[in-house]
Formats: structure tokens, sequence, C-alpha cells
């Protein structure tokens, strides 16, 4: 039995905050993330395997809600004892690029509700905003999966955060899901609410001073969408 | 240009017979239900006089070490032009019964390509297409050495309404008999020696009216063209080239009246063909799962075994799966899931290659690129087929072959009933380059996973080139045996189920607790008591999720 652990250049911080998970590092991994860092990839591909890596995240993500054991009998007779799904969930994307995740968890997770937050950053304060949330009336008792393909800084993912507290949700019911993270944002964010899970594809080098990942992958919601 | 008789065909025939309908025995797999009640009798009855050879699939041909056994049987046949080779060929067919894959290969196919020059002499009727040298006798030679030592084997198509021969292929696997037919047949002595059985076949008394009205009914040939040329080529290669060899004949057979010849052929074939099945049986006897108390594959050392870690996801989606209230539609959503995962985690053991990019924020990545020549998928039907949608969903466009192997009630011994291989593996040159994702449900006694590989293998597919993916191990079943006779195959599974335990096929007519929708249980249920009459005995993967085919697809 065999658990594959191919090497690949991802060089994880040694300061990583407990609660953070990134995906198992393979090769076959990095080749999916290389495919979409690269400006030459079409945007069909883009789709294509930006969607592979989101099904892998959306999968880790769930192995995090809990389980109870159930007993089921098998169509030969035989009884198995196995575990039940407990907890409702939904998922929050974070508009505009969250978005482009949620195809991906409906195909793991069928027919969930999804809720919407749109943050923009204030131009006068410089500060990330709340302009708009659609959410799912009994949110407060669901396990929410929050959707933002990239965690640069932190600041809308912190906003998200905050807003849905103020639904009630309790800050150790959400799983912050991202493709690629900054050590920079996952230290802001995990500082501010050391209790929420990040479930991350891969973590990148730094920001740049226009605090865009380096090497990320441009504007996820802009290649997706419009490129 | 003189030979191929009475086939009516304009291209040179290779063709894979198979035995018609009426001479199947009934078949089943590990726990399918093909097969309605009370379809049977009338198969017994007619599969009676095939008294070894029942099958029309093709029963195993390696031993339990995975080893091909012997070479299929070949049969020569020369003689004159239209002197009833091809006549021969097919009475030794008809009168061997049912026998699992005859191919009789025509010399005609390995007419070589043509110069402008030759073909300006062809079409006028002054190409002297009984010369040895217009054979492509290495050829001829190398694609019958492929195909009896059970390689796929593409052979020359020519045609003779164009003089040449054909840019494409015909592909060719898995024939037990060969029979190869052709004037010049015995001729080289490279094919001499793969031949079995010699034979050579002497000129009819009505020879020269089969030829005129053959020639000019379907190669469109005037009666006065087709006396020339008798003249000037048929006649003087017949005594310089084709009369001589028939000393290298075991066997001289009559172009009239050669019922005793061919029933002598025939019998010897057979007697031949049998003394390698029995031999077969002894050996996969030993095959199937012979420790059956219920194993724990952990205690066991499987290095090419994975089995996808343990989560709380996979466990709640396998007791969905297993639950056998669970609903057709809940039953493909969850299934459809796990073999996106499934793919996922094989995907993982394709190599990989350094690639640097350059991403659109100016950066540079260093980050890899899959390296592999060719991708592919082969399922094998039917519970294959469940783990197809997730290989498409992380390799859009894979080429996708396909195995049907069913086992025979019986015996219990599987059959190969249907090849269909994606382009990248019938060429061998391609296969050997090759990555293969074998699909299928569950791997119980092993017996088609197994006869699957061999097929592979015998591709030229490397044994370390082959995934085989599927979705429950039974541990104390065929797997052992997979993983001894082709230690470097992977075995890519979600789950491993303790119990392997053979029974009557009966099992989904346990009452169901709760009947949802009414759509929830198999269509075939039967009584026991249907079950035995049958003689259907299946094996059975515990907890297992029932047959997986059926609650996906019925």
């Amino acid at each position: 039995m065999v658990v594959s652990n191919s090497p690949t250049s991802q060089s994880t911080p040694a300061s990583l905050p407990p609660s953070v998970f990134t995906l198992p590092q393979t090769a076959q991994l990095e080749a999916l993330f290389t495919i979409i860092r690269d400006k030459e990839t079409s945007r069909g591909d883009f789709l294509f395997y930006s969607d592979r890596i989101i099904r892998l995240l959306v999968e880790e993500g769930l192995n995090h809600l809990p389980v109870i054991p159930k007993t089921v009998t098998t169509p030969t007779g035989a009884t198995y004892e196995g575990v039940g799904f407990e907890g409702k969930i939904c998922g929050v994307s974070i508009l505009r690029a969250g978005e482009a995740m949620e195809a991906g968890l409906r195909e793991v997770c069928r027919s969930v509700r999804i809720g919407k937050i749109l943050i923009q950053r204030d131009e006068e304060t410089a500060q990330a905003k709340l302009f708009y949330a659609k959410l799912p009336q009994d949110i407060a008792q669901r396990y929410v999966l929050l959707l933002d393909p990239m965690l640069a800084t932190g600041g809308s993912a912190i906003k998200a955060v905050e807003v849905l507290k103020e639904h009630g949700v309790p800050e150790d019911r959400i799983i912050f899901i991202n493709l690629i993270a900054s050590p920079e944002g996952l230290k802001n964010f995990c500082g501010k609410y050391p209790l929420t899970r990040v479930i991350t594809g891969w973590i990148d080098q730094c920001l740049n001073e226009k605090a865009y990942i380096i090497p990320g992958l441009g504007d996820f919601g802009e290649r997706r969408y419009c490129v | 240009m003189s030979d191929s008789l009475g086939t009516g065909e304009q291209h040179a025939p290779a063709e894979l017979l198979e035995i018609p309908a009426g001479a199947r025995p009934p078949l089943s797999r590990t726990v399918s239900n093909t097969l309605r009640p009370g379809a049977h009798s009338e198969f017994l009855l007619q599969a009676k006089k095939n008294t070894i050879l029942k099958s029309h699939g093709r029963p195993p041909w390696y031993d339990e070490d995975g080893h091909s056994v012997g070479d299929a049987f070949v049969i020569g046949i020369a003689g004159g032009s239209a002197s009833g080779k091809t006549h021969v060929a097919r009475r030794i067919v008809q009168s061997l019964g049912s026998i699992p894959t005859v191919v009789i290969l025509s010399q005609d196919s390995f007419y070589r390509r043509h110069s402008p020059e030759d073909l300006e002499l062809a079409f006028a009727n002054r190409y002297d297409f009984d010369h040895p040298d217009a054979i492509d006798m290495p050829l001829f030679a190398s694609c019958l050495a492929d195909l009896k030592a059970g390689r796929q084997s593409n052979i020359p198509i020519y045609s003779f309404t164009e003089h040449q021969r054909l840019d494409e292929t015909k592909y060719l696997y898995g024939a037990s008999i060969i029979i190869v037919e052709g004037i010049l047949a015995l001729h080289d002595p490279a094919l001499r020696k793969l031949y079995d059985l010699k034979a050579s076949s002497s000129q009819a008394h009505n020879y020269h009216t089969r030829r005129i009205s053959r020639d000019t009914k379907e190669r469109g040939r005037s009666v006065d063209g087709i006396l020339e040329q008798y003249l000037r080529f048929v006649k003087p290669a017949y005594d310089n080239f084709v009369q001589p060899t028939s000393r290298f004949a075991n066997i001289i057979v009559p172009g009239s009246d050669n019922t005793v010849a061919i029933e002598l052929i025939a019998t010897h074939v057979r007697r031949k063909i049998e003394d390698r099945s029995r031999y077969l049986r002894k050996s996969l006897a030993r095959i199937g799962p012979r420790d059956l108390s219920p194993g724990d594959i952990k205690d066991q050392h499987f290095p090419n075994l994975t089995v996808l870690p343990q989560t709380r996801q996979l466990q709640g989606i396998f007791t969905i799966l297993r639950d056998r209230t669970t609903t057709r539609e809940d039953f493909i959503f969850f299934t459809d899931r796990l073999s996106t995962f499934l793919s996922e985690k094989a995907l993982e053991y394709l190599p990989c290659a350094k690639k640097d990019v350059t991403t659109p924020v100016g950066a540079t990545y260093a980050g890899k690129q899959l390296a592999v020549d060719h991708v592919c998928g082969v399922s094998i039907l039917r519970s294959g087929g469940p783990l197809e949608r997730g290989l498409r969903r992380v390799i859009q466009d894979i080429r996708m072959g396909s195995m049907l192997i069913q086992s025979e009630d019986k015996t219990g011994e599987p059959l190969l009933l249907h090849l269909m291989l994606p382009c990248c593996i019938r060429e061998r040159h391609r296969a050997e380059k090759s990555f293969v994702f074998l699909l299928d449900a569950q791997i119980g006694t092993g017996a088609a996973a197994f006869m699957a590989i061999r097929v592979l293998l015998d591709h030229g597919v490397p044994q370390e080139n082959i995934i085989f993916v599927t979705i429950i191990v039974a541990a104390c079943g065929g797997v052992r045996v997979l993983q001894r006779a082709f230690p470097k195959v992977r075995i890519i599974c979600g789950a491993i189920d303790p119990v392997l335990r053979e029974s009557w096929a009966l099992w989904d007519t346990l009452p169901s607790p709760e009947p949802a929708d009414g759509d929830v249980r198999s269509p075939t249920a039967k009584t026991k008591a249907e079950a035995e009459a049958e003689g259907r005995k299946v094996w059975v993967v515990e907890p297992g999720m029932g047959h997986i085919g059926d609650r996906y697809y019925l």
C-alpha cells in the first residue's frame, strides 16, 4: 500500500498556522498549477484545469465536516458500519471571482445552496467594504464553504467572515477555500480568525508592491470570464 | 494477377471470423444478469456438439503466471491459381465447429507497393503477379510471426482495382488458428518455418472455367486478357514456383471431392487445440481464489496497490453507495464523484517533467507538465462504464477503448467477447509508449482484470504503464494472483473489502425494507430455485456495493 508523495517544488513556510491545510503537493497538482499559471494558456484550458483543482479543494474542505456513525445493509445482505454526513452546508462566494468556484462545488455537492457577497475596496478609506450580500436565511444553522480563488492580502476574506459572523455563523463553522494563497494573506487572515479553517491549493512566494501574488496567475476572475 | 478465388471481394481478404450466434453457450460474469430465464435450453442443445471448445469468445491463452501458453496454430495452404485454396480454408473452418477465433490470411494482401512503371504494366495485364518477387515476403513473414505469437498485427490492404497497396492497414489480434493461403504460401523458407501444418491443394479439373468466370465477373477482366495472362505468367509461375513447393506439404488436398482430406486436417487441428486447452484449464484452475478466509490486505505487502486515503467524505460516500436503499439517482451521483476522485489519484502516477512558464504578472514559475506520449482509457464492460465519466472529467478528450469479458457458465472461465482498442494501442510502436487507465468497478476473482491486462501486454504496453482504476478490491480474491503475475501494474482503489464468497445469483432479490419508488430493485430479480436451476454461481464481494453495473445502469 503506497500513498503517493511525489516531490514538488513547493516550499511550505516554516510557521504555517495550524488552521491552514494544503492539498497533497503532488507532481500532478503542480502540473495543473503550471497550466493555469501560464499566461499563454487558452481560456478553455484555464476553465477545465482550474475546475479540476477546485474539485479537489472542495473534496478536501468537506473532509473537515463532522460525520456520525451509520450502519447500512448492502444489496447482498451484508452489514456495513459506515458514516453518515452530519449537518447542513452552504456555499458563499465572494463576487466576482468566487463565482468561478461554484460549478466545481456543485459537481461535488449537488444542488447546494449558494450565497453571494460583493466586497470592494473603498477608495476613500482603502478598506474592504461590503456592497452586497444575499445569504440563505438559515445560514446560522449551516456550515459555510467560503469561496474566493486567490488569497492575497486577505482584506476581502476577513471582511466576508465578519459579515458571516454578523449573520450568526460561528467562526469555526466556516471553511475558507482558495486556490493560491500568499504567506502574508494567510498570516493576516489566521491572525484575525484562528478558528476558521483555510484550505488552499498552493502557497506562493510573496506579494509584490501592487499586492499581486508572485508568481500567482494574474487576475483569476479576469482570466476565467473575460480574457 | 490470379489469386484469391471466389471471395467476391475487391480488397484482399483477411477477416476475423466469428462463430454464428446459434452455437454460443450461455454466459455470465461475476455477478451479472445478462440472460433471461428460460433462454438456455436451445443454446445448450447446440452447444453440446462443441464438446470442448464450446465458447464463441476467446478463452484464456495464458497460465496463472500470466505467461502466454503456446502460439496460435498456423496452417499454410499453397496450390496453383484457382485451385481452391480459399475454399479449402473455409471448409476447414467449417468442419472445426465451434472454435474461438480464426484468421484466414491471404497472400494477396502482401503484394508489394508498385512503382509507376510496374503500375503501367499491371493495367496492361503485363505485370507478373505470380512471381515470388511480386510479394513482400519479409513483411508477410513478420506479420504472420506477430499473429502466431499472439501479438497484434496491422496487415496491408491491397486493392485489385487500383493495382496498389492502400495506405490504411487492417488490425488483427487474437486468433488461435491462422490459415494462410496463397499460391506461394510454401515458397518462402521464413514463412514455412511458421507453419504447424503445410498443405497443398491440387488443381481441379474445371479450373479454367472457374478462373475465367471469376475474373470477368469480379475483377472486370476480358477473356482475352485472362488467357494472355495465363499463358504469359500464370502457367510458367505454376511450373517454376508453385508446383515444386508441393514437396514441402504434409498433406495434398484435392481440389474437388476433398471431404476426407479436410476432415483429416480438422481432426488434427482440433486435437492440438484440445491438448492446449486441457493444459490451460488445469493451470487456470489454480488461479481462482484459493484462500477465502476474510482477509485484511494490510497484512500483505502489495507495493503497487494504492488505496484512497480513508477520509470522512470517502467513508460517507461509500456508506451511501453500499446502502441498498440508496436511490438510483444518488448512486449515480456519488459513483461519478468517487470515480472523479479516483481518476485524479490515478493521474498522479503519470510521469511529469519540468516546465517553466511566465505568469500574467510577469513572474517566472518553475513548474511541471505531463511527460507522456499517449494516454488512453480502456473500460472492461459493463462495470467499467461507471468509471468513465470520472476519467473524462480529468482528461476531457481521452480516447476510450473497451473490452467485454464474461465468464462462461459451467467452467467459470473468462471469455473475451469484444475488443475495441484506441489507435495508440493498436500500433505496437505507439503502444510501447502509451499509458493506459484500465477501468473496472471491482476486482473479485480478478479473472477479467487478468485477461484485460494480458491483452494490453500482448499489444506491447509495458506493465508499469498500466494503471488499473477500480472502486473495490476483495482482499482475499484475485488481487494476489494479479500482483504476483503482473507485479508492476499499478492498482488504485477506493476500498478493500474482506469477503469474497461464492453464491447463487439471487442476492438482489432480498426484500427491500423500503421500496422507495419501485424502481430501486434490479428488474432481473430471481428466486433461489430459479437461480439454482440455471446453475449460475457468482462471486460476491462483501460488504461490497451489490452489482455496480446494474445499479448504475438498470
